[in-house]
């Protein structure tokens, strides 16, 4: 099988790769009908000094950057809790957490209309404790937001961070707390620093998931809480504004890529120190 | 185990909370009786599903997204096996490179790619937009066909393949005979994995929506929209048994986490 015709059996998904990514993804960057360059850079920098746009900007960094530390500060323990776990409850435990990501976004996210709408269970239960007078108003909020992302990306960070912790040896914790290191110490001291690379990869994975997706703040978020995915569609299919379409999407592609490359950059920095 | 670690136990427990309960809600409220979403449901009844099996734009959605995701699925396998073993197999140069743009569909942001087809190929070139969604599936497939075949091909001994052309099989009896029952478990999750995304996915689809063809999520969405009904929550409830039988076929086959295990290394 070692031959120089296997090497040409890379071409057919090439070419596709070509005219059906590469290529339209360049055009469309740079030069959408009827838009030049110079255009794109216009809308650019008029987009990064408008309050109004940077209101949308800073909001799809802030709800990312929350998302990503909740998905770790819960994702993390179950992880851990499944990987140390003897119980043969943890393998059905595990796949919940797995299962989820073969649903869809929308079954997903349609849970939290029922959740927090205005007819909704939290809502339907403040009332009738008789807390509220009126049902609060949680849908179309940040934080509606943040809980359908939470839910969303969760299972991504914990299968990251479980097959970091899997890789961790447990005889390590043992020693530790043989020689007399309480449960907190050997966690910090051991367990998170052996399973950081797991823990960056997930908080990557959750954080371009979370400033990209669409269907939460669609949902969720209504037309009060603007992210950067939810602004980029109604320049492409509401206005069809082409030069504020590509400027919005060249920052969506420029902070995920900022983001995977520094992820990278602390992962080798780990390797070698 | 959680009374030993009530830190850790609290917080997996929210976790699960998040994740699980949002999905109970819909079950639940799929079954009302009224004609609102709310919660407590009114009354029990099945007119919701009965609605729901009977609306023809879901239908007709949930036809076109099948097949959508079945046609992907398929011409995603048959160009990422191949470049999967020309990557790992051939001579080939920059071969870090090749492996790195079959990949990289999965970091530029999906409703960007979206974006792209829509204004290059449905605008700019006038293509229909079931070959346009068909295009932009297949790439963002074959990520997991190249990654998942990829992992089982580097298990796979190149030896055996050496020694069945040594006894005088052809390069392409030797592939089917012997790599590819190698490659079985792997193709199998990558095929399950991409006809799932295919079928759930939303970014990518949302801008290449046509009258003739539309896929089930975003008909949904769409619906959610206009209408704040329970037909779409007994839609849902359709959808998570149909994935709780897929997510059971995968256990029983090749396991669970050895299909997202593949993703993630």
């Amino acid at each position: 099988m070692i031959s120089r015709r296997t090497g040409l059996l890379v071409l057919p998904g090439l070419a596709l790769l070509l005219a059906g990514f590469l290529v339209p993804s360049a055009a469309m960057l740079l030069a959408p009908p009827g838009v030049s360059p110079a255009d794109i850079l216009a809308r650019l920098g008029q987009m990064l000094t408008d309050p109004y746009d940077l209101a949308i900007i800073w909001r799809t960094v802030r709800l990312g950057l929350i998302v990503t530390l909740i998905c770790l500060v819960l994702g993390f323990p179950i992880a851990y809790l499944l990987a140390r776990s003897t119980s043969r409850w943890s393998g059905v435990l595990l796949a919940l957490a797995i299962f989820p990501l073969l649903l869809s976004n929308v079954v997903r996210t349609f849970g939290w209309l029922v959740v927090l709408g205005s007819n909704g269970a939290i809502g339907q239960l403040l009332l009738a404790l008789g807390l509220v007078d009126q049902a609060p108003q949680l849908l179309y909020t940040e934080l509606a937001i943040v809980l359908g992302l939470t839910q969303l990306f969760l299972p991504l960070a914990i299968i990251s961070c479980y097959s970091a912790v899997a890789q961790v040896d447990p005889g390590l914790d043992d020693a530790a707390r043989g020689l007399g290191a309480s449960r907190t110490r050997t966690f910090w001291g051991i367990v998170a620093p052996l399973s950081a690379p797991g823990i960056v990869v997930a908080a990557t994975l959750v954080f371009a998931g979370s400033a990209t997706a669409y269907t939460t703040p669609y949902l969720l978020g209504g037309s009060s809480q603007r992210m950067l995915s939810t602004q980029l569609f109604s320049y492409s299919s509401v206005s069809i504004d082409w030069a504020a379409a590509s400027a919005t999407a060249l920052i969506m592609t420029v902070l995920v890529f900022v983001v995977s490359g520094l992820s990278s950059l602390a992962a080798r920095r780990g390797r070698t120190s | 185990m959680s009374t030993r670690r009530p830190v850790a136990a609290t917080l997996a427990v929210a976790g699960y909370v998040i994740m699980i309960v949002p999905i109970l809600f819909v079950v639940a409220t799929s079954f009302t009786g009224g004609s609102t979403l709310r919660f407590p449901p009114e009354g029990l009844s099945l007119r919701w599903f009965d609605a729901a099996v009977h609306h023809t734009p879901f239908i007709t959605a949930m036809v076109s997204s099948l097949q959508l995701a079945a046609l992907a699925t398929v011409l995603a396998l048959l160009l990422g096996i191949p470049a999967t073993l020309a990557i790992h197999r051939g001579r080939l140069p920059g071969k870090g490179l090749v492996e790195g743009l079959f990949l990289s569909p999965l970091i530029v942001p999906e409703l960007v790619v979206g974006l792209a087809l829509f204004q290059q190929l449905m605008i700019g070139l006038r293509l229909d937009n079931f070959t346009v969604l068909l295009i932009g599936h297949t790439v963002l497939m074959l990520p997991y066909a190249v990654r998942v075949t990829g992992a089982s091909l580097a298990l796979a001994d190149p030896f055996v393949e050496e020694a069945a052309r040594g006894l005088g099989a052809s390069p392409l009896r030797a592939f089917f005979t012997v790599t590819l029952p190698l490659l079985r478990p792997g193709i199998f999750s990558a095929a399950l994995l991409s006809f799932v995304t295919s079928f759930n996915n939303v970014p990518l689809s949302l801008l290449l929506q046509s009258r003739d063809f539309r896929t089930l999520p975003v008909t949904m969405l769409d619906y959610v929209q206009q209408s704040y009904d329970p037909m779409v929550a007994a839609t849902s409830t359709i959808i998570l048994a149909g994935t709780v039988l897929v997510a059971v076929v995968a256990e029983r086959t090749v396991g669970f986490a050895r299909i997202f295990g593949g993703i993630n290394r």
